[in-house]
């Protein structure tokens, strides 16, 4: 149940409504200015209470306009209560040229609740066709796990691309391709067997894709997948596969339809 | 005439011991991912060996390994650096690498180069507060011979590189010859690394390529290959 929501500036908040009724709340932010411009800085908030259950996703793609001498910022922190679940599904991210930007988000979880977060990046449309004319990407996760006192990273996830420093189209870099998606899964319930089953349901996919476990913390692990593909779709489409799977078989859920466009 | 100077500087033959490919601490058995390269066809030769070496010089090793290095010289703290490195090192087989080359560079260093700071994270290990990351053990134990940073960087970094450059030239196979060719042309990106990595800050420790950590994570679930990463 939602208690609290406040917005002050370019960034808003839709009244909260739910897609069914398993009692996860949904939450949309809306930039109605349409886009991120240089020296802008959008910070949010969010704490889900113990026990509840958040998706959080934006109206449409975070786009980042020319940012000259400058660069566009997003602050994150969320903080997960005891039992709670959060699903973050944000449209992807869209860098135009002479864009930066930089995206912070800090997350601290407790060893029972649990995250799903999904990602995608894609290089906007420039006059000459070519995929890498933005200035630089830098998107940035730390994920705590607290209890008692206690405080653990569990893992560091530190994404920089920056096309004007060297050639990042090849090989040990992009491999070829342009877009990249990236789902972090935090929850008791992550294991080998979890990671191995959604590496085989990427290979489904148009995508060059690897899936690890992170490391334990508090008896509690998660696995990062990575992607690369030359397609928004494609990678919305393997994310949501692997959401999908999660959903129905952690919450009995069907998979998500947000019914934007 | 006055003699030219001969004296060794104190540290120069502990860190040729450290950093000689005979150090056993098991880095014949890893490829840090560019086995997944050479199962896809992409690294067949020297040429295309030396692609992989230069990115994986210019991402890992800089903004992982010798981050890390230096962060300790400055003064951070050791459980902090140790558990930034195990959660920013997200493919498995990469932080299980480390731990394990790491963990006996710990045992060798007790034995040869024991000092105070090597025993706090010896202690750090065995209580199970760290990991016992490999550059850290590394930079413990360069730190407390009195080596200075630039050449306990450009030390590890070129040690990382030969024991690479030695697997490949076992795994894909090339000559000899090749190999130190290959060699010397990494000094060039070593050496731009070690600077580099001068000039980072924090926000940008752990920031590796896609491509590089999505190969390593790949290797997890390669059918036939040599390397244990």
């Amino acid at each position: 149940m939602a208690t609290h929501q406040y917005h002050r500036g370019a960034l808003r908040v839709l009244r909260p409504h739910y897609l069914d009724d398993s009692g996860q709340v949904c939450y949309v932010v809306v930039n109605p200015g349409g886009a991120y411009l240089g020296a802008d800085l959008y910070v949010m908030d969010v704490e889900v209470a113990d026990g509840a259950k958040l998706l959080l996703t934006t109206q449409s793609a975070t786009k980042i306009y020319r940012t000259p001498g400058s660069f566009a910022e997003q602050r994150m922190r969320l903080r997960l209560g005891e039992r709670s679940q959060l699903e973050l599904a944000p449209d992807q991210l869209i860098a135009y040229r002479e864009s930066s930007y930089r995206q912070n988000t800090h997350i601290s979880m407790h060893p029972t609740s649990s995250l799903v977060m999904t990602e995608v990046i894609t290089p906007g449309w420039s006059p000459d066709g070519a995929s890498f004319r933005y200035e630089e990407l830098r998107l940035r996760t730390e994920i705590h796990v607290e209890s008692g006192g206690n405080s653990g990273l569990l893992a560091l996830d530190n994404l920089l691309i920056r096309p004007p420093q060297h050639d990042v189209t090849g090989m040990g870099f992009m491999e070829g391709f342009s877009h990249v998606g990236s789902l972090i899964v935090v929850d008791a319930r992550v294991d080998q067997g979890l990671a191995d089953e959604l590496h085989s349901l990427a290979g489904g996919h148009d995508a060059y894709t690897g899936v690890s476990l992170t490391a334990t913390v508090d008896g509690i692990s998660g696995l990062v997948l990575r992607s690369l593909s030359n397609s928004t779709g494609e990678l919305n489409r393997l994310l949501g596969t692997c959401s999908a799977l999660l959903r129905r078989r952690w919450h009995g859920t069907s998979p998500l339809d947000l019914r934007k466009y | 005439m006055p003699n030219t100077p001969t004296s060794p500087a104190s540290y120069q033959l502990a860190l040729q011991q450290l950093c000689d490919s005979a150090l056993p601490t098991g880095g014949f058995a890893h490829s840090l991912g560019f086995e997944s390269y050479i199962d896809r066809g992409l690294v067949h030769d020297e040429q295309s060996f030396g692609v992989w070496l230069t990115a994986f010089v210019g991402q890992q090793l800089t903004y992982s390994d010798a981050l890390a290095i230096r962060f300790f010289y400055e003064g951070d703290a050791l459980p902090e650096l140790d558990s930034l490195l195990t959660a920013q090192l997200l493919p498995r087989q990469l932080r299980e690498a480390s731990v394990k080359m790491g963990g006996r560079l710990l045992e060798i260093g007790a034995e040869i180069f024991p000092s105070p700071d090597l025993a706090e994270y010896r202690e750090l290990v065995s209580s199970g507060r760290a990991a016992g990351h490999q550059p850290l053990a590394f930079a413990v134990v360069a730190r407390s011979l009195g080596i200075p940073l630039a050449e306990t960087l450009a030390g590890y970094l070129f040690a990382a590189v030969t024991s690479l450059t030695q697997n490949a030239v076992r795994a894909i196979p090339l000559g000899q010859n090749a190999g130190q060719r290959l060699l010397r042309k990494a000094a060039d990106d070593v050496a731009a690394a070690a600077g580099r990595a001068g000039q980072l800050d924090r926000s940008d420790f752990g920031a590796v390529s896609p491509g590089l950590e999505i190969s390593q994570m790949r290797h997890e679930r390669q059918r036939a290959r040599m390397f244990m990463s």
